[in-house]
Order: C-alpha cells, then sequence, then structure tokens
C-alpha cells in the first residue's frame, strides 16, 4: 500500500466521495462552473467596490482636520451673516479656534468666465481663495508664490473646453472685478466629494474682489495638534449663541456619510451578486438530487451491509462540499485577478487590495463552499432516509 | 374494571415468557435467525397485501437452504425479513434469541453489518471502486484499514480473484464480479449468507464454481447460506428447500420449515 492510499484510507468518506463525483464528470464540472461564478461574482464585486471607494475617499486626503463654515440664511434675512462674512468675522474665527487655518472663499454666481475664443462657460463657477495649493495638487503648470494676476482652474473646466495653461480667460465679477487672466494651474481632478466643487471651480486671487465679503471658510486644523471637532465647538459657542448663524460642517463628517452611502451601496451589489450563489445552490441541489436518485440502488447496497444513515449523509454531503471547495478554490484566483484588472484602473496599482476588499474574496469562497454544503443536505438526507429493501426492490 | 382483566393479562404473560424460555433453552441455542408465525403484510394503495401468511423458519450454522417459488410469492420478503432490512406485520423473528422489532434502525444496520452478508442477482458493485475496494466498502468506515485490506486481498485470493484486485467492475466478467460481491459479503465474518439468485446471470460453470465455494465457506466457516433461485439445480444442491406459493410454506415431500428438520 502506497504512501497515497494510506492517506485516503484515513478518509474514507472523501474518497469515495471523489470517486464518485468523477463518474459523472460533466455534471460535477457544471456545478462546479455554477459556484465559480458566484464566488467572482461576490467577490470581484465586493473588491472592485473597495477599490472605487478607495480612489474616492483619496479626494478627502487633504482635508484631514478641516471643516466648512457657512452663513445660515433664513426667510427675513435676520441671519447676521446674510451680506457673508467680513473681516472682522474671520479674525474672530482665528481667535476661537486659537492655531487653526482659517481661509476665507468667495463664490460668486453672478460672474462669468469667458474662453479665449469669446463662448460663455457657464458650467463655471467663481471663486476667490487665497491659495489653492494649501488644498488642492495642480495637474500641469503651477501657482505663484504671490498669486495676485492669474487664474486657476479645476480640471472639468480643463477638460471640457479644451483649456490648459498659459491660455487667457476673461473673467467679470459683477460689481467686483472684469479682466483676462492667464491661467497659471490647471488643478488635479477631486471627484464629486470635494467640499469646495474645485473640478468646476475657476479660482481667481482674492486680493480681486474689491469687496471683502466672504460667502464660506474653510478651517483647517493640523490633526497631530488640534482636533477640528474643539474648533468646530468653538466657532458654534462663539457665532450660534443667540440664534444659529453659522453651519459648520465637518470634512469628516461628510467622508463618513460617504462612507456610509458607499458601503451600503456595496453591499447592495454583493446582494446581486449572491443570487449567483443561489443559483448555484440550486444547481448543486439538483446535481445532488440526479446523482442520489441515480445510485439509489448502490446507496441501498451500503445501507444493507451497514452504512448508518448518517454515514451516507455525509457521504453525499462530502461531495457537495467537494463540488464547493473546487469552485471556491478556482473561483478565488479568478476574483483576485479581475480585482487586480480593477485596482489597476482605478486606484493605479493592481496590488492595492484593501483588507476589506480581500475579505469580500474570502466571503465570497466561504459562501460557495457553506451553500454548496447547505445544497447537499436535503439531497442527501432523502437518499440516507430511503429504507434499503425499496431502494433494493 | 381494572383488577377483572389485570389477572387473565398477567396469566397470559407468564404463559408466553415460559413458552420463550422453553424454546431458547431447547432450540434457540445454535439457531441464528428464527422466525415464529411470521405475517408480512404491504400496503399498495388502498389494498392490503399479505405477502407472508403466518409461516415459521430457523437458520442454523452451515446450513444450505434454497428458497422456491413463482414470482410473487413472497421469496423477497422473507429475503428481506432474514436480513433484518425489515420487520414482520405480525409473529416475532428473533435474531440470536432478540426479537428484531426491539431494535431501532440504527440497531438493525449494525446487527445486518455483522450478522449477514448480502449477494444481489446485479451484484451491485460500486462501479468507481476496485474489486479490493468494493469488498472493502462495508468496512471502509471502521478505521482499520491494514486490517481491512489484508482481508479482503485474502478473500479475493480465496474466491480466486487475486490477480484482479485493482481492476474496475466494467474489466470483470459477470462470474468475477458475483466473486468480488461474494468476497464483499465474507468481509465482516458474517453468520449468515443471504444470496438473491446468485446464479441467476451466471453461466452454468461459473454457477459451479459459485455453488462449490458456498460448500466451502459452510465447511470451514460454519456460513449459513440461504438462497432465493427459480434454479433447480441450485435447489438440488440444497440441504432444505422452502417451497413458497402465495406467501405460504407448501411442504412437497421434502421437510419444509425450519422447525421440523432440525428437531
Amino acid at each position: 500500500m502506497n504512501r497515497l492510499r494510506r492517506l485516503a484510507a484515513q478518509f474514507p468518506t472523501v474518497l469515495l466521495a471523489r470517486r464518485n463525483l468523477s463518474r459523472a464528470t460533466a455534471r460535477s464540472t457544471l456545478a462546479i462552473v455554477a459556484i465559480v461564478i458566484g464566488v467572482v461574482a461576490i467577490g470581484t464585486i465586493g473588491a472592485g467596490g473597495e477599490a472605487f471607494k478607495q480612489d474616492q475617499m483619496k479626494a478627502y486626503q487633504g482635508f484631514g482636520g478641516t471643516a466648512t463654515v457657512s452663513p445660515v440664511y433664513y426667510a427675513d434675512d435676520s441671519g447676521s451673516f446674510s451680506d457673508g462674512f467680513s473681516d472682522t468675522d474671520i479674525n474672530r474665527m482665528r481667535q476661537v479656534t486659537d492655531g487653526a487655518t482659517v481661509l476665507p472663499v468667495v463664490e460668486r454666481w453672478d460672474g462669468a468666465v469667458r474662453t479665449p475664443a469669446g463662448e460663455t462657460i457657464i458650467t463655471a463657477q467663481i471663486k476667490g481663495l487665497d491659495d489653492p495649493g494649501t488644498f488642492y495638487e495642480t495637474k500641469s503648470g503651477s501657482i505663484p508664490d504671490n498669486w495676485r494676476r492669474s487664474v486657476v482652474i479645476g480640471s472639468r473646466v480643463a477638460e471640457n473646453n479644451d483649456i490648459d495653461t498659459g491660455d487667457q480667460l476673461t473673467v467679470v465679477a459683477n460689481g467686483s472685478f472684469a479682466g483676462t487672466y492667464q491661467v497659471a494651474a490647471v488643478l488635479e481632478a477631486q471627484g464629486f466629494a470635494d467640499q469646495l466643487q474645485a473640478d468646476r471651480a475657476v479660482f481667481v486671487p482674492m486680493n480681486q474682489f474689491e469687496d471683502a465679503a466672504y460667502d464660506r471658510v474653510i478651517v483647517s486644523v493640523d490633526s497631530r495638534t488640534g482636533s477640528v471637532e474643539e474648533a468646530s465647538e468653538s466657532l458654534e459657542t462663539e457665532f450660534n449663541a443667540r440664534q444659529r448663524n453659522i453651519a459648520v460642517s465637518e470634512v469628516q463628517e461628510q467622508r463618513e456619510q460617504f462612507k456610509q452611502l458607499f458601503d451600503t451601496i456595496n453591499k447592495f451589489l454583493i446582494g446581486v451578486g449572491s443570487i449567483s450563489l443561489l443559483v448555484a445552490a440550486v444547481t448543486i441541489a439538483n446535481t445532488m438530487l440526479m446523482s442520489a436518485i441515480e445510485r439509489e440502488r448502490e446507496i441501498g447496497v451500503m445501507r444493507a451491509v451497514g452504512y448508518p444513515k448518517l454515514a451516507v449523509v455525509s457521504l453525499l454531503v462530502s461531495e457537495a462540499a467537494i463540488l464547493g471547495l473546487i469552485g471556491a478554490l478556482i473561483g478565488i484566483p479568478f476574483a483576485l485577478g479581475i480585482g487586480m484588472g480593477l485596482n489597476q484602473l482605478l486606484v493605479g496599482d493592481p496590488l492595492a487590495f484593501t483588507t476589506a476588499g480581500l475579505q469580500y474574496i474570502g466571503v465570497g469562497a466561504i459562501f460557495g463552499i457553506g451553500t454548496s454544503l447547505l445544497a447537499g443536505v436535503y439531497p442527501a438526507w432523502k437518499a440516507a432516509s430511503k429504507q434499503p429493501v425499496e431502494a433494493l426492490d | 374494571m381494572a383488577p377483572d382483566i389485570s389477572v387473565p393479562a398477567d396469566a397470559e404473560q407468564a404463559d408466553r415468557d415460559r413458552t420463550d424460555t422453553e424454546s431458547q433453552t431447547a432450540t434457540d441455542a445454535d439457531v441464528v435467525i428464527r422466525g415464529e408465525n411470521v405475517i408480512k403484510e404491504y400496503q399498495t394503495g388502498t389494498q392490503t397485501v399479505r405477502a407472508l401468511k403466518g409461516i415459521d423458519f430457523g437458520i442454523r450454522p452451515s446450513d444450505f437452504v434454497a428458497i422456491v417459488g413463482p414470482s410473487g410469492s413472497g421469496k423477497s420478503t422473507l429475503l428481506n425479513l432474514l436480513g433484518l432490512l425489515d420487520v414482520p406485520t405480525e409473529g416475532t423473528v428473533r435474531l440470536r434469541g432478540t426479537d428484531v422489532s426491539t431494535f431501532s434502525d440504527s440497531d438493525r444496520t449494525t446487527k445486518r453489518k455483522h450478522t449477514i452478508g448480502f449477494i444481489f442477482q446485479s451484484f451491485y458493485l460500486i462501479p468507481t471502486l476496485t474489486a479490493l475496494e468494493n469488498v472493502e466498502m462495508p468496512r471502509m468506515l471502521d478505521k482499520t484499514p491494514v486490517k481491512t485490506r489484508e482481508r479482503a486481498t485474502d478473500l479475493l485470493q480465496r474466491v480466486g480473484l487475486g490477480d484482479r484486485l485493482d481492476h474496475y467492475p466494467d474489466e470483470l466478467s459477470g462470474g468475477q464480479k458475483q466473486r468480488v460481491a461474494i468476497a464483499r459479503s465474507l468481509i465482516n465474518d458474517p453468520a449468515i449468507l443471504l444470496a438473491d439468485e446468485p446464479t441467476g446471470n451466471l453461466d452454468r460453470d461459473t454457477g459451479d464454481q459459485i455453488l462449490a465455494l458456498f460448500d466451502e465457506l459452510r465447511a470451514e466457516e460454519d456460513v449459513a447460506v440461504v438462497t432465493v433461485t427459480h434454479d433447480s439445480y441450485v435447489a438440488d444442491r440444497a440441504d432444505r428447500v422452502v417451497n413458497l406459493v402465495d406467501g405460504d410454506v407448501k411442504n412437497d415431500g421434502e421437510p419444509a420449515s425450519g422447525e421440523g428438520d432440525h428437531s
């Protein structure tokens, strides 16, 4: 008796199960394919979703500990800042947040931006900011140290209108300024989660706006020395004592909301993917039922020669489990491969798997095996419960 | 009301107990399986079919009993009862003195394993297992692979298939398959071999070899052989012939029931 045989003899149920599966190769293969599809569906949707989330989350990286402060508007104009924040307000904010960077932003909706050809870019938003470089990386060009006479544009503005650094844009802000500015830099794409919607913005240096009424303020705290929650609290205490004058929204909060939203979407998609495993379960159950019916007499013989009911059940369940195991073992590399492709596409690194992404693949594999096991139980029980005398008739 | 019927009921019980004790001391000492007034009924749709109409039987070590009769006469039913695959509707079947109706399903499974060897007309070998593995099959779950393999090899050599150990059933002739099936039935050292038409699918020469093998097993291992057969040639070689007609034993001059034959 060679070593392999001796090992196999230690697990007679598995040996018998494997032999039985090899009897109907085509049927076993189809059942395995069904499991592979299920495992790949769950694994890929999970890991791909994680890659997508990772890609979107990168947009928040520059906003480690920031909050945006905006005035609260009331219908009867009773809000204290209905005309925007003044320099005095900004100074008050600087004082109460104690050491945080307070950056005022002007957002003008009544302005117009025209291309060198004279076309109006209606989707472009004019924003005044002291230094966009605080938050954003440039894709081309650079923001001058002493930024006073040029504009910086977002990626969508650049792409949609075919504008590049060096081009001349005409920017008009009613009551403030009108002029032609050179594009100093184009920013990297930020995604829809960006708090300033930088992709659609044309940033103009703050000194261009004569009336310094700020529409929004970004408060940035170095997360190593302070916390943005504390800063937000101080601001709310200072300005919202009598009535709600300002709205403070922490980026972290938005990030959490977005993450939750995304997790929900991902779970839903995985739910859809799980349907394929359900179909696989039906296939396995069908395969095992047919196999059990075909082998009715054989199982009758086993029962007759002294195999307990449970031994027959475990034999047939083992067969289903082997199908699931093989399906999972084939499915994992497939899911990893597709996941790597998605990583490359979305994050730019094929190996950028997150723990959660890998977990989804693991969960897919475990579900694949689990479903097969469950699907095997009923046919097994049915076959084993048949009295040998009936089976042998 | 209760005292009225309790006395006769007790008396009846005592009476039956005494009968049991007597019969056990008298004849059950070496009887492997005994049936008394065995009735077996089946429900087919709304009809109740009485397959066995109250028969007695007893099988002793190294008996060779042939059960003959037309189809539908209850032969298979009797074989199923002997093989503990079924329990009687009325009457008792005792295995070494214990009423089989007291066994649970799993008890019967265990008793079958250790007492009964089955040989089926269509062999019912498992096609994915080699001859050797088929013989080992009943003991495969016993976790004694080395001992089992020795015994299986020994049995296959004994039935003349020492050179066919690793052949699969579809590589064996009908006679060889039947011999593998016989080897399989012997793996657990049974007291009784139940053979359903053991020569039914074989030519006369091969059938002869099988019958010779039965004789050898009876002589050397005291195995009782009970066979259902249509073949008068097999019946002629048996010690006893039980002729079943419509679920009853017909005595055609031959001693038919086990009781009369051995006392």
